[in-house]
Order: structure tokens, then sequence, then C-alpha cells
């Protein structure tokens, strides 16, 4: 298993500059609405359970519980990703409250399991550090 | 509550040959559809004044229904291109056409879905890349997800988790449907499948192997809608849709709602409702079978068993031919092809017409449709009801 991670990166748009610069930092940041004061992912400009667009930028814990997992077994994006087989796709529940979707770190990968407890940890991936979890 | 008119019927449906259909593009697959469905009930291209099309997902296209009206020498009224997501896009397109020669814009409409996405794929290509994009990528492709199965793999693991399931309740619908499929011509897949080969099959996403996965196809399927009175002045049998409706919750896998928040149970619960039947008086149903796993959450939100029993309820047999309420007799997406499901819709129709030949379930009155896409992030339910 090799000790580097592949990742498609995609150019930060205008809603989400904020987060993948904060995760460089090793920040992992959610917004939060100040009418139903909801926190929410991913970012946008609007509050997606009221509509408001009273919005800040708040610090996550990084800590979750695992809603689910999968081990991905063949890659979708080319063979030129074999060597990265498998790896684990995990969906979190932080404990602010949003669920997000995200990858286990290779150490963690294959004892990760539902209701497992998580915390953030980041990958850099050519020029961009990642939210990966791993264990707690 | 959602209603329909019943003064528009579906009096006509046909399907392409699936599979790979090498040199064939969208539009000559869904023209040939559209021409199926016209034989099927003895009209003619030239009797068509409305069109309702897909836009293709391996081959994005502008004004489709405009390129494929063209085609086939048409002048319509009305037209429309439609994508809502798997076979509720089927739906729309007869819920558009019902409403378009209600209100007067045309009398006859033709709903067509179907594309080369088999043999549109770069060579090399893995499972199905759709090349209009859902939205969510930045959120899913930086963690390694991409495509479609590994965020019905997550729901698959959560559905284990949750109910104490098994990975042979996934087994019991890809055998089931294969059995199905193996009575039908135009399948995809001949050879029969077993639970061993279910479980034998290559790991792809845990938990899900290959044998959950539904197909990659070309091909395409037509119906044909027109108004009552016309309908019965062609001496054809023909088909009532009772009810239609949907319910959407998100987009991407990295929104997903708890298993039983899905649409399903809403959107099922609002078409039972609007027909005046549940699903005991269903006597066909199909069901959208994009993986396996679908298939059970699916039969559970509408009611036909308990959360966590559809394993339980495909291996009492009510969904075999001869059971309670037979389940995708024409192979589904798993099976037969994977054309968006509107093969679920043609299926239906013929079924309800008498016409499904060799797998025709006798006296099969009511049928029950359902759809969703995305990963449950769309999901519709219609009843269809002979006449």
């Amino acid at each position: 298993m090799s000790n580097s991670y592949q990742a498609v990166l995609h150019t930060p748009t205008i809603d989400s500059i904020p987060f993948w610069s904060a995760c460089n930092q090793e920040q992992l940041l959610l917004q939060r609405c100040g009418e139903c004061e909801a926190f929410f992912y991913y970012a946008r400009r609007l509050c997606p359970h009221c509509g408001s667009e009273k919005i800040s930028w708040l610090q996550s814990a990084g800590k979750g519980t695992v809603f689910s997992f999968s081990e991905v077994a063949v890659s979708f994006f080319g063979s030129e990703w074999d060597a990265d087989l498998p790896y684990t796709v995990v969906l979190v529940d932080l404990d602010e409250g949003p669920r997000m979707l995200s990858r286990m770190l290779k150490q963690d990968q294959a004892r990760v399991s539902i209701g497992a407890r998580v915390q953030v940890s980041f990958v850099q991936v050519q020029a961009q550090k990642l939210p990966f979890f791993e264990l707690l | 509550m959602p209603r329909v008119s019943d003064q528009v019927v579906i009096v006509g449906a046909g399907e392409t040959k699936v599979g790979k259909l090498p040199g064939l593009q969208s539009v000559h697959i869904q023209a040939w559809a559209v021409q199926q469905a016209l034989v099927d009930c003895g009209l003619r291209v030239s009797d068509l004044d409305g069109l309702i099309n897909l836009d293709p997902y391996a081959v994005p296209h502008s004004m489709f229904s405009s390129t494929l009206s063209e085609y086939l020498g048409l002048k319509p009224k009305f037209l429309s291109t439609l994508d809502v997501g798997g076979t509720v896009t089927g739906m729309t397109m007869l819920q558009q056409a019902v409403w378009a020669i209600e209100a007067g814009h045309c009398e006859v409409v033709a709903c067509v879905y179907g594309e080369n996405a088999l043999t549109a794929r770069a060579p090399e290509q893995r499972g199905l890349a759709m090349q209009n994009l859902m939205g969510g990528q930045e959120w899913e492709e930086p963690f390694g997800v991409h495509g479609m199965v590994t965020p019905y793999a997550l729901v698959a693991q959560r559905y284990l988790h949750q109910y104490g399931a098994t990975v042979d309740d996934f087994g019991e619908v890809s055998v089931l449907t294969r059995r199905h499929a193996l009575n039908n011509e135009n399948a995809q897949m001949k050879k029969p499948m077993t639970l061993e080969d279910h479980r034998a099959s290559k790991l792809i996403s845990s938990p899900l192997r290959l044998l959950d996965c539904s197909l990659v196809s070309d091909g395409g399927g037509a119906v044909i809608l027109t108004t009552r009175s016309r309908a019965r002045q062609m001496g054809q049998p023909f088909v009532s849709i009772k009810s239609m409706a949907m319910r959407a919750t998100h987009s991407s896998i990295a929104q997903l709602p708890d298993l039983e928040d899905f649409g399903m149970r809403e959107a099922g619960r609002d078409a039972f409702e609007a027909a005046g039947e549940g699903p005991e008086a269903m006597q066909v149903a199909l069901l959208h079978d994009a993986f396996s796993v679908s298939v059970l959450i699916t039969l559970e939100a509408l009611g036909f068993c308990q959360p966590g029993q559809g394993g339980n309820y495909l291996r009492a047999g009510h969904a075999n031919m001869g059971g309670r309420c037979p389940l995708n007799p024409h192979g589904g997406l798993l099976s037969q092809a994977h054309i968006g499901g509107m093969l679920h819709l043609t299926e239906a129709v013929q079924q309800l017409r008498g016409r499904a030949g060799r797998r025709q379930i006798e006296g099969a009155r009511r049928a029950v449709v359902s759809g969703n896409g995305g990963v449950f992030s769309v999901c519709g339910v219609m009843v269809l009801e002979a006449n």
C-alpha cells in the first residue's frame, strides 16, 4: 500500500474558497445560519434550512460519528488510480449536525465501522490539504 | 392531493433492441423507439403533434426534442426535453403529455427515452460516467467518489447495519430479476444466476458486488398518449394513469438523508392515496432497480413490507411470477437493460394491455411504477390501470 494519496481536485468556487483555504490551515470550517442557527455543509450563500443570507463561518471541532462507509475496490476514475485501491469512503455525522462525505486515512480504513467515532485529519494532496478522517 | 386527468390515456408502447447497438446514436435510437410505439398502436409518425424526450446522458445535446422532431419529419405543436432523474424522468414525460393534451396544445404525444450509453463510452471506462454532471462533484471527487456505485454502496452498508439485513437479501433481488429476464427475449442477460453466483461476484464498492449493479445499455423506449375518445376510436386496449406523485430531498450523496426519510415513502403515500388503492391492490410492481438495495428500500417505503423486511418478502415468493405482486417481470435495470427506467413504464403498459407475451401476468389490472434519480434524490411513484 503506497503512502501517497490521489485525489481529483476542483477549482474552488466563490462559495467554497473560504472552506478550502481553511483546510490548508488545517481548520475544518462550517457555515452557520445567523437566523435559525443551524450549521450546514457544503458551502453556499444561503441557509438551506430557512433561506436566510445571514451566514457566518465557524470552526468545527472536527469530530463525528460514522453514518456509513464503503471500501472502494474498483476505480471509476481510470486505471491510473488502481495503485490507490482499496480506499474507504465515509459519511460522517459531525457533532455540530451536518453530514459530510469524506475518506478515511489509510491506516484506519480497514477498521472503520458504522457508529465509530472519528476526527478530521488533513492530508496534503498536490496543492490542497483535504479533510479526511481517522478513528478516535 | 395530486390529480391526473382521466381524459388522457396511454395507447401504445414500444422498445428498441437493447444491449450493444454499435453505430446508432441517440437520435437514431429514440426515433426507432417512437416508431416501435406507433406500430404497436397502429399510428403513423404523421399522427404525432407532440414530442417529449430525454437529453442523452452519455453524449449531452442541446435542444434534443427539436433534433429528434426534425429527424422524424414532424412539425409538432408541443415539444419538450426532460431530465428529472431515473424513471421519474419517464413519469414526468407522461405527466407533461397529459397536461399538454388536456390543455388542448396537441392530441397525440410520443414520450421517448433512449441513448447509446454503452457503445458511446470511452474504451476502458468502468461503470457509467455521465457527461452531464449532477452538481455535487466538488464535495465528492476529492474524497474518491465518482459515478453512482459508491454512493449506493454507502446506502447499502447503512441498510445492512440499520436492519441487521444480509448481503443475501440483496442477492434475492438480483436472482429474482435475472430469472424474470430469462422470460424476456429482449434482455441483455441470458444466463441463469444463483445466490452463489451473486456472493462470488466481484466486489466493486463494499458491500455492493458486480451482480448488485444494473447494466449499462444502449436502447430506447417510448409511450404514446392521446385523448380517451380518440383511443376508443382506435379500438386498441389502453391504459389510464390513476396517479403520479414525486418528492425531491437532495441531489448528491454528500447530502444523503436518513434511509427512512427518503422521498419514496411520501411519494408512494401520495400516489396510492390519489389512486384510491394501496399496494395490496397492485397486480404488478415495476420498481426502479439501479442497484439491488434500491428494490428493498422501495418495497419497504411503498408499504409492501415493513422496513428491513424486503429480503424476507422476496424469499416468501410474493414478488415471483404467480406471487402476490410480481416484481419487474421484464428483468429490470439489473437484467434486462438500463434505459433509465423507461422500460418499467413500457412493461407496465404492455402488462395492463395484455400484450406482455410469455411473461403476461394473468388478469393484471393495476400496476405501480417507482423511480428514483440520483441516490434516491428524486423519487416518483405512478399508478396505472387497465381500461
